[in-house]
Formats: C-alpha cells, sequence, structure tokens
C-alpha cells in the first residue's frame, strides 16, 4: 500500500531533497540504505590526515619527471622527427656523392681545357725563328718521310699493267 | 575560513600555491573520495584514483575560469576520471560484472559495518548492477543531496535527464529487491 502510494507519487521527483529522500526510502529500505552509506563512507584509519602529503609528494615526483623529460628533450629528438630524419641523412649522402661527382668532373674538364689553351698559347708564341731552327733540325725526318712516300707510289706505278699506263697518259695529255 | 574562490584566485596569482591548493584539497577530499568509493567499492581503487583527480585539479587549476562552482568542476572530473578507470579495467579484464559483485561484497563484508541483513546484501548488489550514470545520481542526490542543477553538470546531462536517472535507479533497486 505504501509502495503503491509512493509509486503514484513518482511525479513529485525533483520537488524537493525530502520528497526524493522519502520516495526512496518508502521503496527501498530506510536502514539499508544507512548501513550502505556508512560501508560506503568506511577509510583505513587517519587516511584523510595523511592523503595531503601523500598527495603533494605525488605531485612532486610528477614535477620531477617533468622536468627531466624536458632535460630529455634537449639531447634527443622529439620522436615524430626520427622518421624524418633518415630521409634527410639519406638525402643528404646523396647530394654528397652526387656533388662531389660533379665537382670533380668539372675540375678534370676545367683542367683538359686549361691544358689545350696552355699549349694553344705555346704554339703562338713560338717565334718563326724557333719554327724555322726546329724544322732545320728535324729536315732529316721529313726527307725519310718523303722518300717513303715516293718509294711507295713508284711500286703502285710499277705493278700497273700497259692499258693503264696508256689511260693515265691520256688523262695527263687532255 | 577562505572561500573557494579565494583560494583558487591565489593559487593562480602563485600565492603559496601548495598551502592554497592544500586548504582546497581539506575541504573537499572527503565528498570525493565518497563520490568514488561508491562507485569502485574497493578503498585501494577509490585511494589511486582520488590521487589521479587531485593531480588532475593541480594541473588544470590556473586553468580553471570560475564560471561554475569549484565543487561542480571537481565533482565532474572525479566522475569522468573514475568512469575512465572502470572501463581501462573493463579492458584489461580484470574485472568483469561477476567480479564487481564479488569484489563488491567481499569489500562490505570484510568491513566493520554492521551485519548485513538481506534486504541489505540485496540492496547492495542492485545497486551496484546499476548503470554508472544512474547509480552516481542516485548517491549524489540521495546520500550527499546535491541539487539536480549540479548533479547534472557532474555527470553532464540535462535536469531532466538526471531526474529521469534518479527515478530508474529507485525503480530498479525497488524491482531487484521484490524478486528476492
Amino acid at each position: 500500500m505504501e509502495k503503491d502510494m509512493a509509486f503514484n507519487n513518482q511525479d513529485k521527483i525533483g520537488n524537493s531533497l525530502e520528497q526524493d529522500r522519502a520516495w526512496a526510502e518508502s521503496l527501498l529500505n530506510k536502514q539499508s540504505l544507512s548501513q550502505l552509506n556508512a560501508s560506503n563512507t568506511e577509510v583505513p584509519i587517519d587516511y584523510f590526515e595523511s592523503f595531503p602529503d601523500k598527495l603533494m609528494s605525488s605531485i612532486e615526483e610528477q614535477k620531477r619527471e617533468k622536468l627531466e623529460k624536458k632535460k630529455a628533450k634537449i639531447f634527443f629528438l622529439p620522436s615524430f622527427i626520427k622518421p624524418m630524419n633518415r630521409w634527410a641523412v639519406a638525402a643528404a649522402f646523396i647530394i654528397l656523392v652526387g656533388g662531389s661527382f660533379i665537382f670533380l668532373n668539372s675540375s678534370v674538364s676545367k683542367k683538359t681545357g686549361a691544358s689545350m689553351l696552355a699549349n694553344n698559347i705555346n704554339i703562338q708564341d713560338i717565334s718563326i725563328e724557333e719554327i724555322e731552327t726546329y724544322v732545320e733540325a728535324n729536315e732529316w725526318i721529313a726527307e725519310i718521310d718523303v722518300q717513303a712516300q715516293i718509294q711507295k707510289e713508284n711500286a703502285k706505278l710499277s705493278s700497273l699493267d700497259e692499258k693503264q699506263i696508256e689511260e693515265i697518259q691520256k688523262i695527263i695529255n687532255q | 575560513m577562505a572561500s573557494d574562490q579565494e583560494l583558487i584566485i591565489q593559487f593562480q596569482e602563485s600565492i603559496n600555491r601548495e598551502a592554497n591548493f592544500t586548504a582546497l584539497l581539506k575541504k573537499h577530499q572527503q565528498k570525493v573520495y565518497y563520490q568514488i568509493k561508491r562507485m569502485v567499492t574497493d578503498h585501494a581503487d577509490a585511494d589511486d584514483i582520488a590521487q589521479l583527480v587531485w593531480i588532475k585539479i593541480w594541473d588544470k587549476l590556473d586553468g580553471f575560469k570560475m564560471e561554475s562552482e569549484f565543487s561542480t568542476w571537481l565533482f565532474r572530473i572525479a566522475y569522468n576520471e573514475t568512469l575512465n578507470y572502470l572501463q581501462k579495467q573493463r579492458k584489461q579484464g580484470a574485472s568483469n560484472s561477476s567480479s564487481d559483485l564479488l569484489d563488491y561484497e567481499n569489500a562490505t563484508a570484510s568491513s566493520d559495518s554492521p551485519k548485513s541483513t538481506e534486504i541489505q546484501i540485496g540492496l547492495e548488489r542492485a545497486i551496484s548492477q546499476l548503470p554508472e550514470k544512474q547509480k552516481v545520481v542516485f548517491m549524489l542526490r540521495y546520500f550527499d543531496g546535491f541539487d539536480y542543477e549540479k548533479i547534472a553538470s557532474i555527470v553532464g546531462t540535462t535536469i531532466g535527464g538526471a531526474k529521469a536517472n534518479y527515478h530508474q535507479a529507485v525503480k530498479k533497486v525497488e524491482h531487484f529487491i521484490t524478486q528476492l
């Protein structure tokens, strides 16, 4: 009967704290509810007295850990940069190798060009007298070359037959 | 005794931060602990969560803008931290509904509370099986006497939703007890 009345009064929920409590106590058991509250509010002796000190030391420890993490960050790159680091190292390596290859090639070609230029200047700088002296000194080598060429040509002529010789003479006469 | 607002302002202005924080802690620690313990029942768990809650308060208090009451903000953090803790426990498989119940019964049986009657055991079991939100709404309304506006802010619902949760909680517990 009491429960039914309480059930019918459920529309009054939220009107006041006393009404809400009374409604709950009518459906449940007031004594059990107070015993439940008693068991839920039990704590070890001096728990609340010691809790602030325990908490403050935890906070201090947390502060220290944060500071250590900050210090560590000075020496170590953040983890999100590390994967990029691999690419950076790879790119730097490629640039280094490629750069040195290009640099070395260009210096070789520069050297070759420079030596050619140096040779040209040397030939231009040589005086005619010096050239004539050189030719005179080496004339006998040139003579040998000429003689060798004549002998070669004579050998070719001697191998011709009469018909070929006549044709050549005709061409010369024309 | 200084008000919450005065303590918070001094804390935020870096005047005796630890002393002002400790004063806030001492004012509210019991109610926060009880709210948590009603949800987890085990003292060690409640102690761990209470520490997490107060460390979070220490970290976030500088940014607290006093748009709501400090106690509302505090209880909301306690409620959310407790829910997170329970969810983690469930994910780890450390507890399920039956072991929760077993823990709950062990916790109450090992306490020095008055000898439990059959109705009380039934009541405790029924409350432990309520959804978290209904359980907290019932506890905050019945035991702590909070108004529905504050309860709604703590559990993240409307005033109407909080009233409905209280009603549902009482009806479910009653239904459970009558079936014994």
